[in-house]
């Protein structure tokens, strides 16, 4: 019967494992050992393991720290003796260490799903480098056409800077997650769907605008606009998490979603405070677009003054409140 | 964007602080020095028994809470004031009440009769009979007359200012005297006689520096004789004042619309010019920036005319103001992010808090600015129009107009006007005289 000795990193994932064959095995910092750690809190010649019909048994070699075990062992009451069961845990030096026999059942193969194997094909430069060109012309761009000063680029530069930063922290922190968890960074696959769903929220933003515009009504976007970044933010999140965990996908959605819903309850109720205020100031629909996006069909003053009935009779109402 | 503001003249005692005393003092000494006349001091010694502090009681604290100033016009103890004095007193009877101090140091009870909001003016009465009486002036005195203003200046006792009197003012709706002479806070309410002993008007407010305003004694006049008339108190003050803002914008809106307003070009456009005595106007524009990259010219007018309801609520005021733009350096897109910030922020002309006002409903539509009423053609324009009701004062609104062209890339016009305290039907007939004459062809 061999034993394998598996070496546990953060989070108690396997960062690799010993195999040994026969009735017992050494662990130690010395060559001769069977398991040869490399850890100065390890003695030369730390413990060895025996086979019995219960498990292991656990012997120290009078080593320096001792061993601690964590998990799975039984103490036979005739004697000081400890037994380790298939899945012990222990603790030498500053190693920990999981004991299991070459039997010891394993979970089934995941099911590398389309959307991973697809997100995972963004990783490349060709795909990040567009795009990135792409925002940053876009960035750049709604600056200047909003811009009605003389235009410096030393007013603007940090501005720039200031977003691209943002976005590159975001895709390194997903990356450095992704190589935690997955031991796969995908630094670009994650840049680059950051980038895309910006640009298609900014695209979608400006044509709910015009819609607005030409509707006259600022409610289109009031409901329009939190409703499209609730979706845009749960697609990015979940693709984030299928690149860097290895999340299922209904965890995934459900993580994805739940986190949109926080930020939503959490900026809902920093608003709730405003909500109801008298305030001095007409709340009205200022926004302008530029001729060639008006499309409606402007009505006569006539009708115009006529419809005016309806906002003093709204007047009415709300000084009744 | 009035050149100077008004400010009322009741002393608020919270606010009497150490700083304004000194300086009133100092300002006022040299002019008390300069100016003791004989008919100064003769008036002083005649008419000070009939010249009176009123004073605004809080009932939970017992002291007063605000202090005016008001001149027997009757023997049957009839005594003017300012509503701005007593109007703490006429919204809440039952937390305030209005007294009186004499010039002896005689304490009593008043009782408030009625009211002229739009004039600013009081009546109030105590239950003793009350001598002197002084008499209201039958003809107004020639501009350039000394007058002399009574009252009791923050709460220093009975005290005479000096001025000369400067005629009804000509650019405001409402009459109001120009008085050229110092009046503060304390002396509201107080009579300006002439040196016959005569009032020839009511202390109300000043500009600072001299400039300071009379209610018209035919004002005050007129409201004895409609209390005359009615025989006895008004039963609901509040009711008065609703009736009174509601038939005074009734005759100033038939009137302003009947006119056939004047314009002026501006830019591309022609806009509504000076209307007297409603509006006065002011211009600017940007073009003496060399930074600039495009052209804006404004024109803002403004009425005088400034109805106090309480301390945080005023009506009665219009503005208007026009603004002609054009992109020069900038390209249509940036031009329509300037446009667009302008448009963006304009705001009503008279304040209110949420005690006596809802808040503004707007509604906006593109609106095709025909050029006459037989064209179905013209430019198109965005218009945004907000209405705000008056919660004590019923069918009365306070509106927020703005309209602007949105069909040229490279200029754009903007017209907006505020009223405030008008009824639906004068606010509709006013938008639609206001785009019939503002407009860009």
């Amino acid at each position: 019967m061999a034993v394998i000795v598996e070496v546990l990193g953060w989070g108690g994932r396997s960062q690799g494992h010993f195999r040994v064959d026969g009735p017992s095995v050494t662990i130690g910092r010395g060559y001769q050992n069977d398991v040869v750690l490399d850890d100065p809190y390890i003695s030369a010649n730390h413990l060895r393991l025996d086979a019995t019909e219960n498990g292991w048994q656990l012997t120290d070699l009078q080593s320096r720290n001792g061993v601690q075990v964590l998990k799975n062992s039984k103490t036979e009451n005739s004697s000081s003796t400890v037994i380790l069961e298939d899945g012990a845990e222990i603790k030498v030096g500053r190693r920990r260490l999981r004991i299991l026999t070459d039997g010891h059942p394993v979970e089934p193969a995941k099911e590398l799903h389309r959307l991973e194997q697809d997100l995972g094909r963004l990783n490349r430069l060709s795909i990040w480098l567009p795009l990135f060109l792409i925002s940053l012309a876009l960035d750049i761009g709604s600056l200047y056409a909003s811009s009605f000063v003389e235009w410096q680029w030393k007013n603007h530069i940090f501005t720039i800077l200031g977003s691209q930063a943002v976005v590159l922290m975001v895709a390194l922190f997903w990356s450095l997650l992704g190589r935690f968890l997955r031991h796969e960074r995908q630094f670009l696959s994650q840049y680059s769907l950051i980038l895309s769903v910006g640009l298609i929220y900014t695209l979608l933003e400006w044509l709910i605008g015009v819609l607005s515009y030409n509707l006259s009504s600022s409610g289109v976007a009031m409901i329009m606009l939190p409703l499209l970044a609730m979706l845009l933010a749960t697609l990015l999140l979940s693709a984030n998490f299928a690149l860097a965990t290895n999340m299922l996908p209904r965890q995934r959605w459900i993580s994805a979603l739940g986190f949109v819903m926080l930020v939503i309850v959490v900026s809902i109720s920093a608003r709730m405070s405003e909500w109801g205020e008298f305030s001095p100031y007409p709340d009205y629909f200022a926004d302008l677009q530029v001729p060639i996006l008006q499309f409606s069909t402007a009505e006569s003053t006539d009708d115009f003054i006529d419809s005016l009935d309806a906002v003093f009779a709204a007047a009415d109402r709300k000084a009744l409140d | 964007m009035s050149i100077y503001n008004e400010t009322g003249l009741s002393l608020c005692a919270r606010g009497f602080s150490r700083a304004v005393f000194i300086l009133t003092f100092c300002l006022a000494w040299p002019l008390a020095v300069a100016a003791q006349s004989d008919s100064a001091r003769a008036l002083f010694a005649d008419n000070k028994a009939g010249i009176l502090q009123i004073r605004i009681i809080d009932l939970t604290s017992g002291s007063k809470s605000a202090i005016g100033s008001g001149f027997v016009v009757s023997d049957s103890g009839l005594i003017a004031t300012n509503y701005h004095v007593v109007q703490m007193a006429a919204e809440k009877p039952d937390q305030y009440r209005i007294e009186y101090l004499s010039a002896e140091g005689e304490l009593n009870h008043l009782k408030l009769v009625d009211v002229d909001v739009i004039n600013d003016l009081a009546l109030v009465k105590a239950d003793s009979e009350m001598t002197p009486e002084l008499p209201l002036a039958v003809a107004e005195p020639p501009i350039g007359m000394p007058v002399y203003a009574l009252g009791n200046p923050l709460d220093l006792g009975l005290t005479v200012v000096p001025g000369t009197y400067n005629g009804v003012n000509q650019t405001s709706y409402h009459p109001r005297v120009h008085f050229t002479g110092s009046l503060n806070p304390g002396m509201s309410g107080g009579p300006t006689l002439n040196q016959a002993g005569e009032v020839v008007g009511v202390n109300v407010s000043t500009a600072g520096n001299q400039i300071s305003f009379l209610v018209p004694v035919a004002a005050l006049q007129q409201l004895i004789t409609e209390y005359r008339v009615r025989g006895h108190e008004v039963d609901d003050i509040r009711q008065r004042i609703a009736q009174q803002l509601l038939a005074d914008q009734d005759k100033k809106f038939t009137r302003l619309l009947a006119l056939d307003w004047p314009t002026l070009a501006l830019g591309e456009a022609v806009v509504a010019n000076e209307l007297k005595p409603f509006i006065k106007c002011w211009g600017g524009s940007n073009s003496a920036s060399t930074k600039a990259q495009f052209l804006s010219a404004d024109r803002t007018c403004r009425s005088e005319d400034n109805i106090y309801l309480n301390a945080k609520f005023n009506s009665g005021v219009i503005e208007h103001q026009f603004f002609w733009l054009q992109a020069d350096q900038l390209n249509t897109v940036q031009f329509y992010a300037y446009y667009e910030r302008l448009f963006s922020d304009f705001a009503p002309g008279n304040k209110g808090t949420e005690k006596d006002l809802g808040d503004y409903q707007c509604d906006n539509q593109f609106v095709r600015a025909e050029s006459d009423l037989q064209s179905n053609r013209g430019r198109t324009t965005k218009v945004v129009f907000c209405a705000r009701a008056y919660k004590e004062y019923p069918e009365l609104y306070d509106i927020v107009f703005l309209q602007g062209t949105v069909d040229d890339s490279q200029a754009a016009f903007v017209s907006h006007f505020t009223l405030a305290g008008v009824s639906q039907k004068n606010a509709k007939a006013y938008a639609r005289k206001f785009m019939g004459v503002s407009k860009w062809q």
